[in-house]
């Protein structure tokens, strides 16, 4: 039985995504990260696994992060939701905590990944 | 064309500057090396004069630009411009050494288009949050030509409309790497920044 904690990676931006898998893995090899593109995949990647942490890009086409993360919230309660943007606005920050989720700024870096990955305790 | 007193210039181009400074920052961290940026210059200019402007550096210059529409507190399209020659340099930086040459063309588009996203909504969010007020963005879309080409992409094609040209330099420690980024906004966007930058003075000096 494989025990590796799984990490879903929702954004549109293939290279935001590469980065995220690479800086998760420096940090723990074994997990398995997952990706989805768009906020609609990522509602359906929830329903086949458990991710423990979901890192999901705001401005996506189709729904958007932020709607994303209203679904996901109910779908996974358990899970930790990071909503991750260079949207720095305060409303995007009010909203994340409104909805129960958190919030990290891009640029996506290995200390900042590093760094969430520490605080969650995970 | 408009009509700024001192104290709202001067206004402006504070606002700018942290949102330019916070733009920095988030440059710093992709390319991990010191960003050095010049004080932002604010110019109204009429289309044409402006695509003169950014094209004046080199004749014909090929840049490649990131835009993104935002509404809310005022409308501007915000465009993030590189020289087309610098993009992939850029884009190595950001991802490093690892990735194979022909990888990191593929998506050379792709990842500018993210850097600019970053870029642009570090320096609007913290417009938006210096109004109090949001701003919200489209998707960013990638271009490449002349200054004059990108930039009469946008809006309206009237030559006469107005674009608020911040112009800054964006100065890499080891990679002398140039941007320039520039917000076009119409006049009636014009007048609801102003209206967002009387605001601002008012709740600074007390007055809200």
């Amino acid at each position: 039985m494989n025990h590796s904690k799984q990490v879903l990676v929702v954004d549109d931006s293939r290279v935001s995504r590469l980065m995220s898998h690479q800086f998760i893995l420096s940090k723990h090899a074994d997990w398995q990260v997952i990706e989805a593109a768009t906020g609609e995949e990522a509602l359906e990647k929830v329903k086949t696994v458990s991710p423990v942490l979901i890192l999901l890009d705001v401005n996506m086409p189709g729904m958007g992060g932020v709607a994303a993360a209203e679904q996901l919230r109910v779908l996974c309660p358990q899970t930790h939701i990071i909503l991750v943007t260079a949207n720095v606005q305060n409303a995007i920050r009010n909203r994340a905590s409104e909805l129960g989720v958190g919030f990290m700024e891009k640029p996506i870096t290995e200390t900042r990944i590093h760094q969430l990955i520490e605080s969650l305790g995970l | 064309m408009i009509n700024l007193s001192e104290l709202e210039n001067d206004a402006l181009v504070e606002i700018f500057n942290i949102g330019v400074g916070h733009a920095a920052a988030a440059m710093s961290e992709i390319v991990n090396e010191e960003v050095t940026m010049s004080v932002p210059s604010i110019t109204f200019l009429n289309r044409a004069d402006a695509a003169a402007l950014l094209g004046s550096k080199k004749d014909g210059e090929r840049i490649c630009g990131v835009s993104q529409h935002y509404d809310g507190a005022f409308a501007t399209e915000a465009i993030l411009m590189f020289p087309e020659d610098k993009s992939l340099e850029i884009v190595r930086l950001m991802v490093g050494d690892a990735m194979p040459l022909q990888e990191l063309t593929e998506m050379e588009q792709e990842a500018m288009s993210e850097i600019g996203n970053i870029i642009l909504n570090s320096c609007v969010g913290t417009l938006a949050n210096l109004f109090d007020s949001e701003l919200h963005g489209s998707l960013p879309l990638y271009h490449v030509g002349t200054s004059a080409e990108i930039l009469s992409s946008f809006g309206s094609r009237d030559d006469e409309a107005v674009v608020l040209m911040l112009h800054i330099d964006f100065v890499l420690s080891k990679h002398q790497i140039h941007g320039y980024v520039a917000f076009v906004l119409d006049l009636s966007a014009l007048h609801d920044l102003k209206q967002q930058v009387s605001h601002y003075l008012a709740k600074v000096l007390g007055q809200a």
